[in-house]
C-alpha cells in the first residue's frame, strides 16, 4: 500500500486534539479503512455505526503509534480488529468460531438460484459472516491464511476451506455479470497470497 | 446454473481492491463524537491558529487596521490632521488610506522570500503600533446615544458574521479568503466592541 508520508507534526497536533489535524488524517485515509469495514460487515448502516468505533479507536490509539509502519496499515489493522470485535458482540462470527468446519458459506445456497447479485459487494454480503471475513482479509485485503487464522482464532486450513467455499459461491452469485464479456487472460494466475 | 471462471473471478475482486467508495461517515459525525470522548480539544485547535505567526501577524493588522479605519469613519477623523488641528470636524477621510493602499497593493511583487516579507509584516506592524498611539494621543469627538446605537447594532451584525465565518471555518479550515474575513470580522468586532464600552459623551483617549 502506497501513502503520503504522514505528517509528524499533524500526528502531534492530532494527538493533542487539533480537530484540523484529526480531520487531514480522516480525510486522507476513511476511504481505504471505511472500505474494509463495509466489506466485512456487509450492511451499510451497521459499517457506517462501526466506521465510528473504528476511527474513535484509531484516535484514542494515535499516542501508542510509534511509526514502525506505515500509518495507513497501522490504522488498517485496527479497523479489522474492531470491526472484527463489533461483528463478534453481534454475535454474528460467534458460529464461525465454534464450527468453523460447516459449510458456513453455503447457508442459503436455496436462494442463489433465485438471487443474481448486481456487483461483488452484494454478492458478499449473501455470504455467511464468517466466509465474507475470510474472503475479505484474503481476496481483497491480501492477509496469509495464518494471518486469517490469527484474526478469527480459526486454523489455516479453516481458513483455506472457507475461502474455496466462498469463491465458489461469488462464482455462481456473479455468473450472469460476466458471461462473455470480461476476456480472461491466458495464464493468468490467482492474484491473493495463500 | 452457470459459473465464473477463477480468472473471471479475480478479474472482478481486482477492481474491487481497487474501488474506495466514500467514506461511510461524514466527519462532523465523526468530529462530534471525537468531541463527546474528549479527543477533540477545542482550545489545541484555536490554539493551533493563534500559533501561527504569519495569522498572529495578520490578525495584528487586521485589528489595528479595522480600529483605525472604523474609528475614522464613525468619529470623523481628519485623515491628514496634526494634534490640536481641527480636531472634530466632520469629514470622512480617506486621504490616509489611499496613499497607503497603493504601496501596500504594489508590494507583494518585491518580495524577495518568505522572510522578507515576514520583516516587512513585522515592521509594518510596529508602524501601524506607532500610528495608533498617536492617534489615541490625539483623537477626540464624543460619543453619543445614537453612535452608541449604531455601534451597538454593528457589534450584534458582526457577531452573526463571526458566527458564520466560524462556520464556513471548520468546513473550509485552510481557505486562506475565509481565514481572512474572519480575522478582519473578529478585528472590526474588538473595534467596535471598545467604541460601544466608552461611555456617551466621553472623548477616546486611547485605544
Amino acid at each position: 500500500m502506497s501513502e503520503m508520508p504522514f505528517d509528524q507534526l499533524d500526528l502531534k497536533r492530532a494527538i493533542a486534539g487539533d480537530e484540523r489535524a484529526m480531520q487531514r488524517l480522516w480525510s486522507q485515509h476513511a476511504p481505504h479503512i471505511d472500505a474494509v469495514v463495509r466489506r466485512l460487515c456487509g450492511d451499510p448502516e451497521l459499517a457506517a455505526d462501526v466506521s465510528q468505533e473504528v476511527w474513535m479507536q484509531i484516535f484514542r490509539a494515535l499516542p501508542s503509534y510509534r511509526g514502525d509502519s506505515q500509518f495507513g496499515t497501522w490504522a488498517h489493522r485496527i479497523a479489522v480488529n474492531r470491526t472484527l470485535n463489533a461483528l463478534r458482540k453481534i454475535r454474528r462470527l460467534a458460529k464461525l468460531e465454534t464450527d468453523i468446519e460447516d459449510d458456513s458459506a453455503l447457508i442459503e445456497m436455496d436462494t442463489d438460484r433465485t438471487f443474481l447479485a448486481e456487483s461483488i459487494e452484494q454478492a458478499m454480503a449473501r455470504l455467511s459472516p464468517g466466509a465474507r471475513a475470510v474472503f475479505v482479509l484474503h481476496d481483497i485485503e491480501g492477509y496469509t491464511h495464518g494471518e486469517i487464522g490469527e484474526e478469527l482464532g480459526i486454523t489455516p486450513g479453516g481458513s483455506k476451506s472457507q475461502l474455496f467455499k466462498a469463491r465458489a459461491r461469488l462464482r455462481r452469485l456473479l455468473a450472469h455479470l460476466v458471461d462473455e464479456s470480461i476476456p480472461v487472460g491466458k495464464g493468468k494466475e490467482h492474484v491473493a497470497p495463500v | 446454473m452457470s459459473h465464473l471462471s477463477e480468472d473471471q473471478l479475480d478479474q472482478i475482486i481486482a477492481s474491487e481492491r481497487a474501488r474506495q467508495p466514500a467514506p461511510l461517515n461524514e466527519w462532523r459525525t465523526i468530529a462530534a463524537r471525537a468531541r463527546e470522548e474528549g479527543l477533540i480539544h477545542e482550545s489545541q485547535s484555536r490554539s493551533w491558529v493563534a500559533g501561527q505567526p504569519w495569522i498572529q501577524a495578520a490578525a495584528a493588522m487586521l485589528l489595528l487596521a479595522g480600529g483605525i479605519a472604523i474609528g475614522r469613519t464613525t468619529i470623523a477623523l481628519p485623515s491628514s490632521g496634526h494634534p490640536g488641528e481641527n480636531p472634530g470636524q466632520a469629514t470622512i477621510s480617506g486621504t490616509s488610506t489611499a496613499s497607503t493602499a497603493p504601496a501596500i497593493a504594489t508590494m507583494g511583487d518585491s518580495f524577495a522570500s518568505v522572510d522578507d516579507a515576514s520583516a516587512t509584516l513585522e515592521r509594518a506592524l510596529g508602524e501601524y503600533q506607532r500610528a495608533s498611539a498617536f492617534l489615541a494621543a490625539n483623537l477626540s469627538g464624543p460619543t453619543t446615544a445614537d453612535s452608541s446605537r449604531i455601534y451597538k447594532d454593528r457589534l450584534a451584525a458582526l457577531d452573526e458574521v463571526g458566527n458564520a465565518m466560524e462556520s464556513a471555518l471548520r468546513t473550509a479550515p485552510h481557505d486562506p479568503v475565509i481565514n481572512q474575513y474572519y480575522l478582519a470580522t473578529m478585528g472590526a468586532r474588538v473595534a467596535t466592541q471598545q467604541m460601544v464600552a466608552r461611555p456617551v459623551g466621553l472623548a477616546l483617549r486611547g485605544f
